[in-house]
């Protein structure tokens, strides 16, 4: 019995093709979590985090995408890190607690003693097992990665305080109109099997509720565009804020570096910062090259084994190129994404942008962002099968699936 | 008789609509594009319809089995493995569309709403017996265009002019044909033109004939172009069959609703609106020229003109919602919220107003 109290399952929320309409437009192609960031995709970091947990059993990936969707990457990546990897389709969203519990019966077959749940689009060094060992440590049902942020951008977040010598979790409240705390929730959590009784309370108060609003549906007649079905349990402001406080929740906080994946453009500065971890745990994956035989590389770049990079290119910082990418002789590649098949051709020059598969970059044309991440053009997007023509200029712009660009474009958005 | 309907490729010019479904099923006055087509080509007997396409025909074929049995009328795609232009394709469906007959066979452009006058056009190819017969439209701008220039009495095309500098007249290929199979023998199978190279050839030969399209014609490939169209499909409706048009004190002009669609009290409805099945219009409630697509829900008090609403969106109470606003499939405009110009794609929530023409990704 020692061994099965030690069982651990992961649970990674992907969400589905409702959600995540920000990453647009290269989720029409792709489901976000495997949009690839250092040339894995997205889903990857935190699942190659899970696996270094001790005594995982089993890891679940849940959302509302269709299951042909991840059928592939699931099998694939089972077999690689030999570990069963599932994915559980929703048959709508219903919140991320009300989601883990509707699973709980897949959840509980290893009989686990911890769940460590984390949503997937939030890029962070997932220091799990130092996690794990502090939550065993603390005693409580939960403890939630938590992470130090500027003041003024605290209020994306779930806010929260803790007290600095238990580390328990004493206030939570999220995405509050005023300054609470510096301190946010990380979207990274571990539970013991417990949650799904608090999850059940909850869903038991809100069924009373549902049946009281008949009697009077004045209420229900003022409530908003899309009311929220009664089945539907945040984890955030159903489950983290009342619990808060009662000795049941603690935090952990990271370090290290911590960024939530939203838009494209915070994509392309995620993909950086796992290239960089690389560089400290798995340097055989980065590039090399002085540009004799092979291109002239600058800081951290991955480049797929079958894409074909011409020695007279240069590449870097922070690129990463995707399997059957061609890159033609004299091209400059700078802060960019470059997805399969694409073809950039001689003497083009991409920097601070994103290129769609299959797409393709004329000779000495230019694809060019700013480079701020936040702003809505500041990396220029192209989406699958754009083909900008030879010597066209595209500065800050988002260009959807399958157009030609023959003229420049600077600051637009091409349907 | 057989039928070959060219849909092409994405769509992108009617986005955000196309990002839900391809173009033919786009909704248009409260049914799919290519349906109005289908039940054209029916009337005259058309037996079997091969869409030509390139995108996503899995969804086309799904969808369109309901209607090969309701219908009564084979429907079957060839699907294009690289884009092959506007004659290719009929290269690619040349066993299909040469079936030993002998009889004719039309080609149409997926993007072209019009009275469809098949049989006017059945009977003037018999005519002129010449090999094929494109049906031409006359349009204010023919400089735009590739102009048709004919012999006026017979009709017989005498050569086609590419965006014409001076003007040689205003005679435009409305994207209709009636060809006879031997045309089949002058197209290989590769990426060609049949404006530009199959129809200048038989010309040449003195086989290409025209005949005017009579009523209206619209190119519906583009958001401000889909909303003249409407306009003119229901100026057309009135005179063809009037009682497909709603009535009563809260209707203005032209306006489609559809049996299942339901209107509040208190409304004014029109001129030129298409209201699409299981709508809900609550109380108080003004449209015009707008298009509101199936399961859409506008609530009480709000305000649409000049606009599109895509599949499942509700528009909130008091809401505004002008100036060539298309909302994509599933969106949903908050309580008192303004768009001027949004173009807005598929499952957004639209909290704040959009004060100028924008697209909201």
């Amino acid at each position: 019995m020692a061994g099965a109290e030690q069982r651990v399952v992961a649970v990674i929320m992907v969400g589905g093709p409702t959600k995540g309409t920000r990453f647009r437009p290269l989720s029409l192609n792709v489901p976000k979590p495997l949009f690839p960031l250092a040339g894995q995709p997205m889903v990857h970091h935190p699942i190659s985090a899970c696996r270094r947990i001790p005594n995982l059993a089993q890891i679940y990936l849940i959302g509302f995408y269709e299951e042909r969707e991840f059928a592939l990457y699931v099998s694939s990546i089972s077999n690689e890190l030999r570990i069963p990897v599932r994915y559980l389709r929703e048959d709508k969203p219903h919140g991320s607690a009300g989601g883990l519990y509707s699973f709980r019966d897949y959840i509980m077959e290893d009989s686990p003693s911890h769940i460590v749940l984390l949503n997937c689009d939030v890029c962070s060094s997932f220091p799990l097992p130092d996690m794990l060992e502090a939550h065993k440590k603390y005693g409580g049902m939960g403890t939630l990665l938590v992470n130090k942020v500027s003041a003024e951008s605290a209020n994306q977040f779930g806010e929260l305080v803790a007290d600095p010598d238990t580390n328990e979790l004493l206030h939570y409240t999220e995405k509050p109109e005023t300054f609470v705390s510096d301190l946010i929730n990380c979207g990274v959590y571990i539970f013991t099997p417990n949650i799904f009784s608090a999850i059940e309370d909850v869903l038991k108060q809100k069924k009373d509720r549902a049946n009281l609003r008949r009697v009077s549906s004045f209420e229900a007649l003022q409530s908003a565009t899309k009311a929220l079905p009664a089945d539907f349990v945040r984890l955030d402001q159903d489950i983290l804020s009342p619990l808060a406080g009662k000795k049941e929740l603690y935090t952990y906080q990271t370090l290290d570096f911590w960024e939530q994946i939203k838009t494209p453009g915070m994509s392309l500065r995620c993909s950086g910062l796992y290239l960089s971890q690389f560089r400290r745990t798995s340097p055989h994956l980065l590039a090399s090259g002085d540009g004799k035989r092979t291109a002239t590389i600058v800081g951290d770049v991955y480049i797929h084994p079958s894409a074909k990079v011409h020695p007279t290119s240069k590449i870097g910082p922070n690129v990463s190129i995707s399997a059957n990418a061609r890159v033609g002789a004299g091209a400059r590649l700078i802060n960019c994404i470059i997805l399969d098949d694409v073809e950039i051709m001689e003497n083009a020059v991409v920097i601070h942008s994103i290129v769609g598969w299959k797409s393709s970059i004329g000779k000495w044309s230019r694809v060019q962002g700013d480079g701020d991440h936040n702003a809505k053009l500041g990396i220029t997007i192209l989406g699958e099968a754009v083909d900008v023509e030879d010597e066209v200029v595209v500065v800050n712009s988002i260009v959807l699936p399958n157009k030609t660009l023959n003229v420049s474009v600077q600051e637009e958005i091409i349907l | 008789m057989k039928a070959l309907i060219l849909v092409g490729g994405f769509g992108t010019r009617l986005r955000p609509l196309t990002l839900s479904f391809p173009k033919p099923l786009v909704d248009f006055a409260n049914k799919p594009m290519i349906l109005h087509q289908i039940e054209a080509l029916k009337e005259v007997g058309v037996t079997e319809v091969v869409l030509a396409i390139n995108y996503r025909p899995e969804v086309m074929i799904n969808f369109l089995k309901d209607f090969e049995d309701k219908l009564g009328i084979t429907i079957t795609c060839s699907q294009e493995t690289e884009p092959l232009g506007t004659a290719g394709p009929l290269a690619l469906a040349r066993d299909k569309l040469a079936d030993g007959s002998g009889e004719p066979f039309f080609v149409l452009n997926s993007d072209v709403i019009s009275e469809y006058p098949f049989a006017e056009l059945i009977e003037f190819h018999k005519r002129h017996g010449g090999e094929a017969t494109i049906m031409v439209t006359k349009v204010d701008e023919p400089s735009k265009y590739g102009v048709v220039v004919m012999e006026e009495a017979s009709g017989r095309v005498e050569r086609f002019v590419e965006k014409p500098k001076t003007f040689v007249g205003n005679k435009i290929n409305a994207g209709i044909y009636l060809l006879n199979p031997s045309v089949l023998d002058r197209i290989e199978l590769r990426p060609t033109s049949i404006e530009k190279e199959v129809f200048p050839q038989i010309a040449a030969d003195q086989q290409l004939y025209t005949m005017v399209l009579p009523g209206f014609w619209m190119d519906v490939g583009q958001p401000r172009d889909y909303i003249t169209g409407l306009r003119l499909y229901l100026d057309s409706l009135r005179k063809k069959s009037a009682a497909r048009l709603a009535t009563g004190a809260h209707v203005v002009g032209n306006v489609l609703v559809h049996e299942s669609a339901k209107i509040g009290e208190g409304c004014l409805i029109g001129p030129d609106v298409a209201i699409g099945p299981g709508c809900v219009v609550d109380d108080g409630v003004r449209l015009s020229r707008c298009t509101v697509m199936r399961g859409v829900r506008i609530k009480k008090h709000a305000c649409i003109s000049n606009s599109i609403i895509g599949w499942h969106s509700t528009v909130g109470q008091w809401a505004r919602i002008e100036n060539m606003t298309i909302l994509g499939e599933d969106v949903h405009v908050c309580d008192e919220v303004y768009s001027n110009g949004g173009v807005v794609l598929p499952h957004k929530e639209i909290k704040s107003s959009i004060l100028k023409p924008e697209i909201v990704m």
